[in-house]
């Protein structure tokens, strides 16, 4: 989803968040509009990604539902906590944290959030001149890479010698072709959203 | 030391407007030869000019010449030189400009407090669009709008209508009524557009609020809110054959902004674009995209065409080839672009700027230039 950001955003529909208080357009997320994508996702057919987690005799963890992925900004982690009791489940919270990934924040209903500092933002472009989030939410055939023809993968490496006599400078590398797809459109959304919380920094 | 070095030349005929010369690499040095000032070499003109990224964006160092008897004179460019970019990376913006108001008109002309300095196929978006608490334009604050009209320095139309009674004209430079620049509007072509209004009939005619980029015979996708109306359009939920999408495709181009499309929108719901002021917060616009893995097919070849020509955007007039490869046609296309642009900024000699000087030249003005990136850049 990272390698696929500007594309996402671009191309795909978006979704204006509406279910936060802040009076802006759009406004901060609200767990209305966690449900709203999902359902539009489910409405289309959309595959999942992730089957569910089933609850657990552990304290303080709480079932999963199978989900979506979402892929946010680590600016929007406090905004996220601040849904904890409202729909929020935190990712330590889950029953097992065997198919969590590492950049797993947690889950509200049937979308599992990634946070990430590349995911996109567009400063100060909301209504009232705040910055929108644009948080993509993906069903599993919404995008896909495609390996370009026949193209093989080269593994690059020239020795330092290459370069010169004080051989400062070798090459690794890795190239290939690859192009990516919008394959669904129906299975793609941007939830837009600015913030509630003050960042401070 | 060449193993990474990128090196570009090339050459413009000048129209005296600031330049964008679009490489596949971010310069961090450019030398610019004006071969027509050099050969008149008459007062106010630049012959040489070159950059070097540790100056400073917008800047430069020249050789112009200064006086009526011509001596060629070192001089400096403290603002409008050379500047480099880089078009990804999500959307970037240019200055926030004071809106001092839009009429309540189709379509809506904004006027701002100072000029501009905006061009037709420019994209904007406007915040802050409230001419008391409860009134103003806030519904279409944070659409994107590529403008298509500029009445004057300080005045430009969007595609859009505001004539409807939820509007209130705005006036007097409402605080925090802004308008910036999308400096890079279009990352991905053809991208997701807000729609301006439909007109529903046997086939159906749609303008955008930003150049739409389709290609005739484009499958698209309507995303239309309820309470724009034609919700009759929207691809899902198809209710008779539930998880099946409706898709249009596009059979003419009328210009940038407008297309047509082959549904046959006969006795739908009237596009509303009249929203109540009041529900801006949470507002969703309405929607038209291109549908993802569908595509229209190659592109046109004929007599003397390039074999492989390149996507070129906008798709109506004014096209402008994209860096990229062959595409087939109507098919997404990475628009992302860097390079650097030449400005119109003037000579400095001695602290005293010579406004008859510009960088880029005057119009017909035949000037070539080199862009560079080292190996190895020391403090």
């Amino acid at each position: 989803m990272l390698i696929l950001r500007d594309y996402i955003i671009s191309a795909a529909s978006s979704i204006n968040a509406g279910g936060g208080n802040n009076g802006d357009n759009p406004t901060n997320l609200g767990v209305s509009d966690f449900s709203l994508v999902a359902t539009t996702l489910d409405t289309n057919n959309a595959y999942k990604f992730m089957s569910g987690i089933e609850g657990m005799d552990r304290f303080g963890t709480g079932p999963v539902r199978s989900a979506y992925f979402m892929l946010s900004s680590t600016e929007l982690q406090s905004d996220f906590d601040g849904l904890v009791g409202s729909g929020f489940i935190s990712q330590w919270n889950y029953p097992t944290n065997s198919s969590a990934l590492p950049s797993e924040y947690g889950s509200v209903f049937n979308i599992r959030i990634l946070t990430s500092s590349e995911a996109p933002v567009a400063r100060g472009a909301s209504a009232n001149g705040n910055d929108v989030y644009y948080n993509t939410v993906s069903g599993k055939q919404g995008l896909t890479h495609i390996n370009q023809d026949g193209y093989s993968m080269n593994l690059i490496y020239r020795d330092p010698y290459y370069s010169g006599m004080l051989a400062q400078n070798a090459t690794l590398a890795v190239k290939f072709a690859q192009a990516q797809a919008l394959t669904q459109d129906t299975a793609v959304r941007n939830l837009l959203c600015t913030r509630l919380s003050n960042l401070g920094v | 030391m060449t193993e990474y070095n990128k090196m570009a030349k090339g050459s413009f005929t000048s129209t005296g407007a600031a330049k964008v010369i679009t490489l596949p690499f971010t310069p961090d040095r450019i030398r610019l030869t004006n071969y027509t000032a050099a050969a008149a070499f008459t007062q106010h003109l630049i012959p040489e000019a070159w950059w070097d990224v540790q100056m400073g964006q917008g800047t430069g160092v020249c050789y112009y010449c200064d006086s009526s008897t011509p001596v060629l004179t070192s001089a400096v460019i403290t603002s409008g030189g050379f500047s480099t970019f880089q078009g990804g990376l999500s959307q970037q913006f240019g200055a926030k400009q004071q809106i001092s108001g839009i009429t309540a008109a189709n379509p809506a002309v904004v006027t701002t407090a100072s000029a501009h300095g905006y061009s037709v196929g420019d994209t904007v978006v406007m915040q802050g669009l409230n001419q008391s608490s409860t009134t103003g334009m806030q519904q279409i604050a944070g659409i994107p709008f590529t403008i298509t009209a500029v009445g004057s320095t300080t005045t430009f139309t969007i595609k859009w209508d505001t004539s409807g009674g939820n509007y209130t004209a705005l006036s007097g430079s409402p605080t925090g009524a802004y308008v910036m620049k999308v400096l890079y509007p279009f990352l991905y072509v053809p991208q997701d557009n807000v729609v301006a209004f439909v007109t529903t009939g046997t086939t159906t005619t749609v303008a955008t609020t930003m150049y739409h980029n389709f290609e005739i015979g484009q499958e698209i996708a309507f995303r239309i809110p309820t309470a724009w109306g034609t919700t009759q359009l929207n691809s899902l939920p198809n209710v008779v054959i539930p998880g099946s999408p409706v898709y249009g495709y596009v059979t003419s181009i009328t210009d940038n902004w407008t297309f047509v499309c082959s549904i046959n929108s006969t006795g739908y719901t009237a596009f509303n674009p009249n929203q109540v002021f009041a529900n801006y917060s949470g507002e969703q616009f309405p929607q038209v995209l291109a549908v993802g893995d569908v595509n229209t097919g190659g592109l046109s070849i004929s007599a003397g065409s390039a074999l492989y020509p390149s996507p070129s955007f906008p798709t109506s007039t004014n096209r402008v080839s994209t860096i990229n490869g062959p595409a087939i046609k109507g098919s997404f296309v990475n628009n992302t672009s860097q390079g650097f642009i030449i400005g119109t900024g003037n000579a400095v000699f001695q602290a005293s700027a010579d406004t008859s000087s510009h960088l880029v030249g005057a119009n017909a003005d035949v000037i070539y230039w080199e862009a560079f990136y080292d190996d190895v850049m020391l403090p």
